[in-house]
């Protein structure tokens, strides 16, 4: 990884000199690409339309080269009419596709588009020699082509899309959420369809000569499914995925101009490290709180399994050190000599020389877990049916929930004795 | 050519595609009038069908068990009654109109499965599109509108959960914050499809509580079901295979005649002669 780094040549005097205009001109045309983009990628996200993103990205190409045959330039009017149309011809066709035969909706966009991309190349290559389309450009974009027009037109689109989504902001969301109910609302979730798709074809078109064709579509997808891990919102994921897709595009046009590489990728590569950021740091759904829950949940039984495997042997008269509680409990001695030394922090046992002893308190939580193990086998023989040789190995799960045994109690009537003919222990 | 007015009203009872609502001479309504009315509807996707001349009627107030078993167009019945589908012959009234003129009269539950639960949606924002019907397409909730969908919230007491995201639930409290929204809608027909599949007893319990609350209030729920042994629960029961096997309060229509006759199969003629018919077709 160094090396490749390496290999790219930071060259940190470049932070600043790219301030000239013409930089100027590409991250702020970037930025408002990567606010819409992340905006639209939220409702792209949450339908499940990730693929019509690609698709439409992809089939905007012969779009952009009627509309350049027709006109005779590369002027963006043009350019931006054909791709819009041809937006919106690519989601009508595979609607078309998918309804009148038995290819599913993936199959039909995949169909679609490709056929549309290939016909755009063959138009391309069509063209006379020495006009001046440039494949490459639209393929993998090319920041240097982004002109004065692009920074204007994008400045039309960028908030257009935001000013819909504001003002359709209630259709989009139940649109998006339950179709069926607002079809039954009388909400027309078509027109609601195409629109969405109207207003991504025209921001990939826009976004086309920053990223290019084949990349444009994280710039929808990634910034979207980062906000997505945080949020339990819409308003908060859309602003988010907005805020995170203008920091790709800015951090991503820094980045490119410091190590001289192209633009798109770096861009890319940002919102795809945001969005691994998310993932693993996310507060409910990220990887390591996960873990930490898990960590926390284990903690709590294996603790509980020491304090009673301390109250055990203590009845039994043995002596309590961390070898015989791990033999009882089959935990890992480490592991045990961590748990007593929670448990003693938490004031349940003290030590006497190397041997644990309960405490009060300890005593008092261990006789509550054994109660609760009690209770619960005599559940699962009573009224789960569960037969008497594997009730212990569940009540050994189901102690812990010991909070549940006042509840347990009180369905069973009250039982004196387990079906091991032991003794419940009384509340106290 | 002049005929008899009698004549074609027999004519139009006998193919039963007449349409009451476009019928000029339409008999006025008593109270009991049925505020559902289905007459004939047949359905079909492609050229499967899925329901053969349904007829039945339910009058305002009860609570309307459905049940059959797999692909007896249970869930098809429930989007013909809120006009999801165009049905291919016949006709459905809601109080007499057209379902159509009076969408919000109907609201409707979904399957727990059907509902994306990671949606970035909280329980208030659920119940409160219960609302989105009255706006228009620039239109946003109103202080009623949110005070609506909290009296929602308290009816099905789940108000303390209204900052909750809906994964943060368990399945009888989803459940209720579903029923809330149609609740929020105000509409006095209720659908709920498949309200008690993989809920536990207790929750089922809750659910029933519930809707008995709701009926007695003067609303008609429709429920889809597939537990056989919560029928005695419903007013009325339909037993649906395609067609209407028997439709009637509970203890006349649930025995094991007509419990064979739902779930021991098709009727496997009607299915022939619709093959041999869509062979015909091609073969043309």
């Amino acid at each position: 990884m160094t090396f490749f780094l390496a290999q790219l040549e930071f060259d940190w005097s470049q932070v600043l000199t790219p301030l000239t205009a013409q930089w100027w001109q590409e991250t702020a045309c970037s930025v408002l690409v990567g606010i819409a983009c992340g905006v639209l990628g939220c409702f792209v996200v949450l339908r499940r339309m990730a693929l019509i993103g690609d698709a439409l990205s992809h089939a905007v190409l012969p779009g952009v080269v009627i509309a350049f045959m027709l006109t005779g330039s590369s002027g963006i009017g043009g350019l931006f009419l054909g791709a819009l149309l041809a937006g919106l011809v690519t989601a009508g066709l595979i609607k078309l596709v998918s309804q009148y035969s038995r290819t599913k909706e993936d199959s039909a966009i995949g169909i679609v588009f490709t056929s549309l991309f290939a016909l755009g190349i063959i138009l391309i290559s069509s063209l006379s020699r020495g006009t001046h389309f440039d494949l490459k450009c639209f393929l993998f974009g090319d920041p240097l082509a982004v002109g004065r027009d692009d920074l204007v037109m994008m400045s039309v689109v960028a908030p257009l899309v935001l000013l819909t989504v504001f003002a359709l902001y209630h259709r989009l969301k139940i649109a998006s959420f339950d179709p069926l109910v607002a079809a039954t609302m009388g909400i027309s979730v078509g027109a609601i369809h195409y629109l969405l798709m109207g207003l991504l074809s025209a921001t990939v078109v826009a976004g086309l000569k920053t990223t290019g064709v084949i990349l444009v579509v994280a710039m929808v997808i990634t910034p979207a499914s980062a906000a997505y891990q945080l949020c339990n919102r819409l308003w908060s994921m859309l602003i988010l995925a907005g805020v995170f897709g203008a920091l790709s595009a800015c951090a991503g046009m820094s980045l490119a101009f410091m190590t001289n590489s192209p633009t798109g990728p770096a861009m890319v590569l940002v919102a795809t490290v945001l969005f691994a950021l998310a993932m693993l740091l996310s507060p409910q759904h990220g990887l390591i709180s996960r873990a930490w829950r898990r960590r926390q949940v284990r903690r709590h039984v294996d603790s509980e399994d020491c304090l009673k495997a301390v109250y055990k042997l203590d009845e039994a008269g043995t002596s309590c050190a961390a070898v015989a509680i791990a033999r009882q409990t089959s935990l890992p001695v480490p592991r045990v000599g961590s748990m007593l030394r929670l448990l003693h922090a938490e004031r349940l046992i003290d030590w006497k020389g190397n041997v644990a002893a309960l405490t009060f308190a300890g005593r008092r939580r261990a006789a509550e877990l054994v109660r609760a193990h009690r209770l619960w086998e005599s559940y699962l023989a009573d009224e789960a049916g569960i037969g008497m040789e594997n009730v212990h190995q569940e009540a050994e799960r189901l102690e812990h929930a010991h909070e549940l045994a006042d509840e347990v109690d009180e369905k069973l009537g009250h039982p004196r004795r387990d079906p091991h003919g032991e003794v419940i222990p009384a509340r106290d | 050519m002049i005929r008899p007015v009698g004549d074609i009203m027999m004519t139009a009872e006998l193919s039963g595609s007449i349409d009451p609502a476009t019928t000029p001479a339409a008999a006025p309504r008593s109270p009991e009038a049925p505020v559902i009315a289905v007459h004939g509807l047949t359905v079909s996707y492609g050229q499967r069908p899925v329901l053969r001349s349904v007829t039945f009627d339910v009058p305002a107030g009860k609570l309307v068990g459905v049940v059959g078993p797999n692909g007896a167009g249970k869930s098809t019945l429930l989007r013909a009654l809120l006009g999801l589908i165009e049905p291919d012959s016949g006709w459905i009234r809601i109080a007499g109109r057209a379902v159509g003129q009076c969408r919000d009269r109907l609201a409707y539950v979904p399957q727990t499965e059907a509902v994306d639960w990671d949606f970035p949606v909280t329980v208030f924002d659920v119940v409160l599109m219960g609302r989105y019907g009255r706006l228009g397409w620039l239109g946003r909730p109103s202080a009623t509108d949110c005070q609506a969908a909290l009296r929602a919230l308290q009816l099905v007491s789940m108000s303390e959960f209204f900052d909750r995201h809906i994964r943060q639930l368990s399945g009888g409290q989803q459940q209720r914050v579903f029923i809330a929204r149609a609740l929020c809608q105000e509409a006095d027909i209720l659908l709920l499809d498949e309200p008690f599949a993989g809920v536990d007893a207790a929750t089922e319990q809750a659910i029933f509580a519930l809707i008995g609350k709701l009926t007695a209030e003067g609303k008609t729920l429709i429920v889809v079901n597939h537990d056989l042994s919560v029928l005695d629960r419903f007013d009325l029961v339909m037993l649906l295979n395609q067609r209407v096997v028997a439709f009637g309060p509970t203890r006349d229509v649930v025995n094991d005649d007509n419990l064979r006759r739902t779930y021991g199969g098709r009727l496997t003629l009607l299915d022939r002669a619709d093959t041999a018919l869509r062979e015909n077709q091609v073969r043309r």
